[in-house]
């Protein structure tokens, strides 16, 4: 998966605070925010997603 | 007979906990009350509706129809005023009787008042629901001034809820620095900077005497304790919870601060349980008693104490807890229990880069990372198995720390 940033939370996304996800999870979003970079699937994390990690969100697509 | 389970309380602990049960008890009656007039919301994404940032919609987690779907007796604005353990019963604020054959305790804890005059002003705003949360959003909108009371992590959140609402804001703390129990001067600066490049001015060995108003009961101003005056027609406190424990006064089950629970989250009182905020847990990976106010160790507790209400001694609530803050354009993340310990270890790792962990007879108790999180799944696994870091406690301000990093023979 990937993450990247998005200004605008779309209506029907999922939004999800950091502090929900799993450690897993939590420890690879910060690899990944700001960084074109691919990770492992995360079942916590869907596609579309929104993760409110920084004053930026971020939004996970393949 | 299938047996009979109630919940008080629809936060992230009850409702997890109800998600358990009927999984694992599926012809169990489930029955969920609240004093709220709404069902399982995200409490931790409200402030981004109160910034203006996130719409109502995507902060619901269960709607009411979950409730019917998963065959889970919803009673929303039904206050619980009194439990009878000799009867296994609780009663509610209409006068009605519930019986159960095991009852959890998810309730949680209040937003204490200033004990200052005028504390109870218009205007002057209090943050724990989503009803809260609204209130706040109409009041900063229509709002030039505000002033914030509370250097902790709810405080923080109404000072970005001001920066985003552009609302210039003074942040009256007691002492010379935002959560001095957690971080230093050097750590909390990073956040003191992030606050002024938001409108929000930090005012330190401050505080609030007492609130001024106008004829109508608005608040107008707040005055320190050195007789500084600020004038705000909006504030935000956030000094500290009250647990509400009130219910469970003429009761055999213990409480001190919060509900005392085992580490199957069972109280004094067999077949009453308790978790999330409320609780005060026997901590296994501190090795005393501790209380958590985070949403993951609540939820983790609601569905540990489910697990234990139906086989009580199957599975021990172990966990590391931490909490972010996501306003500014780094992270921050404390974890464990930053404000404990009798040593600690603090380091500049980068610009814009700080740590600092706690320690208590040589092992990792919590700490707080600023920038850079990565160190995070490290810190909580020292933790967890109890490392002894005596003597090597400034390998943990490395920048690329690994557990594999320390000597072997610290494993206990
Ligand atoms: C503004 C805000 C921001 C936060 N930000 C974060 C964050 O970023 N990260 C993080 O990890 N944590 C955060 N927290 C803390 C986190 O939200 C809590 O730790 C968590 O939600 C606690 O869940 P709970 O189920 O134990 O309690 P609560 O969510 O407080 O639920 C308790 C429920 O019980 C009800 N209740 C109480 N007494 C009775 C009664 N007698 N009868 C009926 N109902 C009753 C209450 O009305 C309430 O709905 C934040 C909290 C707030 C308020």
């Amino acid at each position: 998966m990937r993450l990247r940033r998005t200004g605008r939370v779309p209506s029907d996304a999922r939004v999800r605070h950091y502090d929900e996800l799993d450690e897993r999870t939590q420890a690879v979003v910060p690899e990944l925010a700001d960084r074109p970079r691919t990770a492992l699937e995360s079942a916590d994390l869907e596609d579309g997603d929104v993760v409110k990690f920084t004053d930026c969100s971020l939004i996970r697509t393949r | 007979m299938s047996d009979s389970y109630v919940i008080v309380g629809d936060g992230i602990a009850g409702a997890s906990a109800a998600e358990t049960l009927r999984e694992e008890a599926p012809d169990a009656e489930i029955t969920v009350i609240t004093e709220e007039g709404e069902s399982l919301y995200n409490r931790i994404l409200i402030k981004e509706f109160a910034k203006g940032k996130l719409p109502e919609a995507p902060i619901s987690i269960h709607d009411e129809s979950w409730y019917d779907d998963h065959d889970v007796d919803l009673r929303l604005n039904t206050l619980v005023v009194d439990v009878d353990v000799e009867n296994d019963a609780i009663r509610t604020h209409e006068g009605e009787t519930i019986e159960y054959d095991s009852l959890l305790l998810a309730i949680g804890g209040t937003p204490q008042q200033l004990p200052v005059g005028n504390a109870d002003a218009e205007g002057i705003h209090h943050f724990w629901t989503f009803q809260d949360a609204r209130k706040i959003k109409e009041s900063v909108e229509d709002a030039d001034r505000g002033v914030i009371v509370g250097a902790g992590l709810l405080g923080i959140d109404f000072a970005a809820i001001c920066g985003a609402q552009d609302v210039e804001a003074k942040y009256l703390m007691r002492g010379d620095s935002w959560w001095r129990y957690a971080l230093s001067n050097e750590g909390a600066e990073i956040m003191h900077e992030a606050m002024r490049e938001r409108g929000v001015e930090p005012v330190f060995d401050s505080g609030v005497d007492h609130f001024e108003v106008d004829d109508d009961g608005h608040v107008v101003a707040a005055v320190d304790p050195n007789g500084e005056r600020y004038e705000c027609d909006f504030a935000g406190v956030a000094i500290g919870l009250d647990f509400n424990t009130e219910i469970l006064e003429d009761t055999p089950i213990e409480t001190d601060d919060g509900v005392i629970v085992d580490e199957y989250m069972r109280t004094n009182v067999d077949n009453v349980f308790a978790a999330g905020d409320i609780t005060e847990f026997h901590d296994t990976v501190l090795g005393e008693r501790a209380q958590n106010g985070a949403w993951g160790s609540a939820k983790e507790q609601g569905t540990i104490a489910a697990h234990n209400m139906i086989d009580h001694g199957s599975e021990p609530f172990k966990w590391v807890s931490s909490y972010s803050i996501t306003h500014f354009d780094f992270p921050f993340l404390s974890f464990g229990h930053p404000t404990l310990g009798d040593d600690s270890v603090e380091a500049t790792t980068d610009e814009g880069e700080w740590r600092r962990v706690a320690l208590k007879d040589g092992r990792v108790v919590g700490g707080v990372l600023i920038g850079d999180l990565s160190p995070q799944s490290a810190f909580k696994q020292l933790m967890r198995e109890k490392r002894d870091v005596s003597g090597q406690k400034e390998l943990l301000m490395e920048p690329g720390f690994a557990v594999d990093d320390l000597a072997a023979s610290t494993e206990h």
